[in-house]
């Protein structure tokens, strides 16, 4: 593994499309640029870990239940609509 | 001619299609189905946006609303749950300009570059190769959290549609009437935002 910042420049185009990388909504190309970069790059690649475990921490978080009081209420309203929605 | 009123999906299949046929042509009660499906999610979604629990519960119970009053309108070009965040997303919106909470700021990328900017040894921190079920716990939740809602309104609600909520770049885009474009900048910055706070987490305690 190369140096940490052996092309900053670099650093910073690769930096900018990190998410996308992620999302998979780069090319081929861009993404084995990206790759390549990231194999020499220590800071661009812990930059890259640490940004895909916050993705997967996001997509994973807890749910909370709903209150009893709210799914009660709710319940409650719906059984005191009306039968027509719209005029 | 109720029925005449609704076409048929063409593009779009989504399983509460039936459900939303079924309640406009009279069976008003499925509309709890409905509201069962969602209402967890939904509150979840809510209560990342808002301070108080009571504000969340009213954003739900106003977007169940306001769906079973347009219900009659909803044209099946949408997945329903798209048009359920709609009108979610913008009642958060209605209520954060309401409220004194969140300033709305910038997030310049910049303060997000790689490096401490001193040229020390950068390395790949433990929290990020670690197994994911060893970091999920109630204490990162409420990190996590926390960090969300300190967040600027306009990049809150694209985290949570697009890596909470799970609906794609084009979807949230719609949702939010932002340009796809729009969506990844803000999408990344939050990002990189909520990365810096789950770093001061791990490395610092807090």
């Amino acid at each position: 593994m190369a140096t940490e910042y052996q092309d900053h420049t670099h650093c910073l185009e690769m930096f900018q499309k990190l998410s996308e990388y992620i999302d998979g909504e780069l090319d081929h190309v861009t993404c084995a640029e990206i790759e390549q970069h990231a194999e020499n790059c220590v800071a661009c690649f812990s930059c890259l870990q640490t940004l895909k475990r916050t993705v997967a921490i996001c997509k994973n978080a807890r749910q909370k239940p709903v209150p009893r009081e709210l799914s009660q209420r709710l319940k409650e309203i719906i059984q005191n609509l009306p039968e027509t929605t719209s005029p | 001619m109720t029925k005449a009123k609704n076409p048929t999906p063409r593009k779009v299949k989504d399983n509460d299609f039936n459900l939303i046929r079924a309640i406009n042509a009279g069976q008003v009660d499925k509309f709890h189905d409905l509201v069962k499906r969602y209402e967890q999610k939904l509150y979840n979604f809510s209560l990342r946006n808002c301070r108080d629990p009571r504000d969340a519960e009213d954003i739900v119970q106003d977007t169940f609303l306001n769906v079973f009053r347009y219900l009659k309108d909803f044209r099946y070009e949408t997945k329903f749950k798209n048009w359920l965040y709609k009108v979610a997303a913008s009642i958060c919106i209605k209520q954060w300009r309401q409220s004194r909470f969140t300033p709305e700021k910038e997030l310049p990328l910049e303060d997000f570059y790689p490096g401490d900017g001193t040229g020390s040894p950068v390395r790949v921190p433990e929290w990020a190769s670690m197994p994911l079920d060893q970091l999920l716990n109630e204490e990162l939740s409420e990190t996590l959290n926390q960090a969300i809602m300190s967040l600027p309104e306009k990049y809150r609600l694209v985290i949570l549609l697009r890596d909470m909520e799970g609906f794609s770049t084009t979807e949230t885009a719609q949702i939010l009437n932002l340009s796809s474009a729009n969506v990844k900048v803000r999408l990344h910055r939050a990002r990189l935002f909520l990365r810096d706070k789950l770093k001061g987490y791990y490395e610092n305690g807090h």
